[in-house]
């Protein structure tokens, strides 16, 4: 099939972007528009290092959706959740609480708490399992990184500053 | 690795859709949320020459509720709307819990229902990459005369690894059909075909626009047995359905999924378990009907021996716990 322009807005800024039916959204998001922190990791749908948020803010694979289906749709990045050089809340978390090994996975595992944190902002122990069950840190495991996500749900609901690990 | 050329078809409405597939050349494949045809595709199992997306179809979106309680759920619904949808976990929690069963959030936030009813069956051998079955040879599915999961079989014994069939079937759904040629519905369990390669009625250019759940007022059940809770295929499943309350009840459904390449009823035990009830008697003689209902079973994950302990096993704890399911 030849080639289609789609418009894609990642990050908040709308690009116009040449994919074929060949194209993941993730071959589109690396590949043609450089951004490289959704990694590329099974793609298959097993590891979730490639997650990105859709524009309700919850966490997709862009390994396993055709680009083609993300004309004219908003996208969300680990490049976006930074706001002007301010990290986001839960980006400064696993900085505290160390939820970060080789980082590999790191970006794809922020944005599935970030999600959860998006549908939930103080989240139960069930919501964060369940939505960080999809991505897979291969170093350590999810205790740290709970412990980050519970802190923000702590901050959020106005009991701790986020910073202050026990 | 880029997908395999093809051409990606966006129809706007039902109608142009079902022209799409039925003008489209033959192999051409409906598209939900790709989480399992986008997955196949990556595979090279299949390289169909032309997608037709049916994921945004205004007709096939949203849950519906007649006056006396009927559901009628589009086939492009998100798995994690339905999980969430108030009148699905109001009156029927274990079918949400089946729908939520499916792999992870990331996967329900694309997947749709359509997507999880005619997921391709699964087997232990198509399911690894290009090099490792080429290494092999190609079988029934991959086009030769030849099956690695049961050698000499005639007929592909690939499973059906979905998770929402058995609930649904326990509920009486129904499911309707459309092509460019007209409409029709039957029972979700009419549905499958034994058959791994054609393993649903679906004929071409047939697509699945809704599903349709009567409503019931019986206890329902449903359990997956899988290697990690958070995401993974079934080993097994089980959905179990009754009328009564504690150990008595006169009619039941028991369904197993995932061990078998149609869902599978298990009759003769819901004949045992309305006989002589729900207690340990009913449960012990309904279980000794286990091994024949399954026949042979061989593909993915496990041995049979396994397979027949695990179904036993399902049944044994699902009705233990539609017992106890508060009235
Ligand atoms: C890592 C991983 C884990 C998974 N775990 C599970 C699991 O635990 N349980 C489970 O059940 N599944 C699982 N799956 C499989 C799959 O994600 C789900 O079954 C999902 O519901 C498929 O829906 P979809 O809309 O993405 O399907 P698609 O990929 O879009 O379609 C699947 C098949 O159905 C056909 N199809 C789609 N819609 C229609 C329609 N309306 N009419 C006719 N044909 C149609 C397609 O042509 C294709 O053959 C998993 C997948 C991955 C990648
Ligand atoms: S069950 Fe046999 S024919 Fe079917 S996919 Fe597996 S090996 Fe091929």
């Amino acid at each position: 099939m030849k080639k289609a322009i789609i418009t894609l807005t990642v990050n908040g800024d709308a690009r116009e972007v040449a994919v074929s039916a060949r194209h993941t959204l993730l071959d589109v998001l690396r590949g043609k528009l450089g951004f490289m922190g959704t990694k590329e990791g099974c793609t298959t749908g097993s590891c979730g290092v490639c997650t990105v948020l859709n524009a309700r803010g919850e966490a997709v694979l862009s390994c396993l959706t055709p680009a083609l289906e993300w004309d004219g749709q908003a996208i969300t990045t680990i490049e976006g959740l930074e706001k002007n050089g301010a990290l986001a809340p839960i980006q400064q978390a696993f900085i505290d609480y160390h939820a970060v090994q080789c980082g590999f996975c790191t970006p794809g595992v922020i944005l599935s708490a970030q999600a959860v944190l998006n549908a939930t902002p103080v989240p139960t122990e069930d919501d964060i399992n369940d939505g960080l069950a999809g991505v897979i840190c291969r170093c350590t495991g999810h205790i740290k990184v709970k412990e980050a996500v519970r802190a923000v749900g702590r901050a959020n609901a106005g009991d701790t500053p986020v910073v202050a690990k026990p | 690795m880029l997908l395999p050329d093809h051409d990606f078809l966006k129809p706007r409405t039902l109608a142009e859709g079902l022209d799409a597939l039925r003008d489209a050349p033959a192999g051409t494949r409906p598209l939900g949320g790709g989480t399992d045809l986008v997955f196949n595709m990556r595979c090279r199992l299949v390289a169909p020459p032309a997608v037709v997306s049916l994921k945004d179809l205004p007709e096939l979106q949203g849950v519906a509720e007649s006056a006396d309680g009927t559901l009628r759920i589009g086939a492009g619904s998100r798995l994690t709307d339905l999980v969430a949808d108030p009148r699905i976990t109001a009156r029927y929690p274990a079918l949400a819990a089946a729908f939520r069963a499916v792999a992870s959030r990331h996967v329900r936030n694309l997947a749709t229902l359509g997507g999880n009813l005619c997921l391709d069956t699964r087997c232990w051998f198509t399911n690894q990459t290009k090099e490792w079955r080429d290494a092999k040879g190609p079988c029934l599915k991959t086009g030769v005369d030849a099956c690695h999961a049961i050698q000499g079989s005639s007929v592909c014994v690939a499973l059906n690894n979905a998770d929402s069939p058995p609930a649904l079937i326990a509920l009486g759904a129904t499911v309707t059909l459309a092509s460019a040629a007209g409409e029709r519905t039957l029972p979700l369990a009419d549905f499958y075909r034994d058959d791994g390669i054609r393993h649903t009625v679906l004929g071409p250019g047939e697509i699945l626009v809704s599903v349709t759940v009567p409503p019931v007022t019986d206890r329902l059940v449903f359990r997956k047995e899988t290697a990690r809770q958070g995401m993974d295929f079934a080993y097994g499943t089980i959905a179990v359905r009754a009328d009564g309350r504690g150990e008595r009840a006169t009619r039941l459904v028991i369904v197993l999924g995932s061990l078998t390449t149609a869902p599978r009823r298990l009759v003769a035990a819901e004949e045992k378990l309305a006989a002589l009830g729900l207690g340990e008697a009913g449960l012990a003689a309904a279980e000794a009907t286990v091994r024949d209902a399954l026949g042979a079973l061989t593909n993915l994950y496990s041995p049979a021996a396994y397979k027949r302990d695990l179904a036993r096993t399902l049944l044994s704890k699902a009705v233990t716990e539609l017992r106890e399911l508060p009235a």
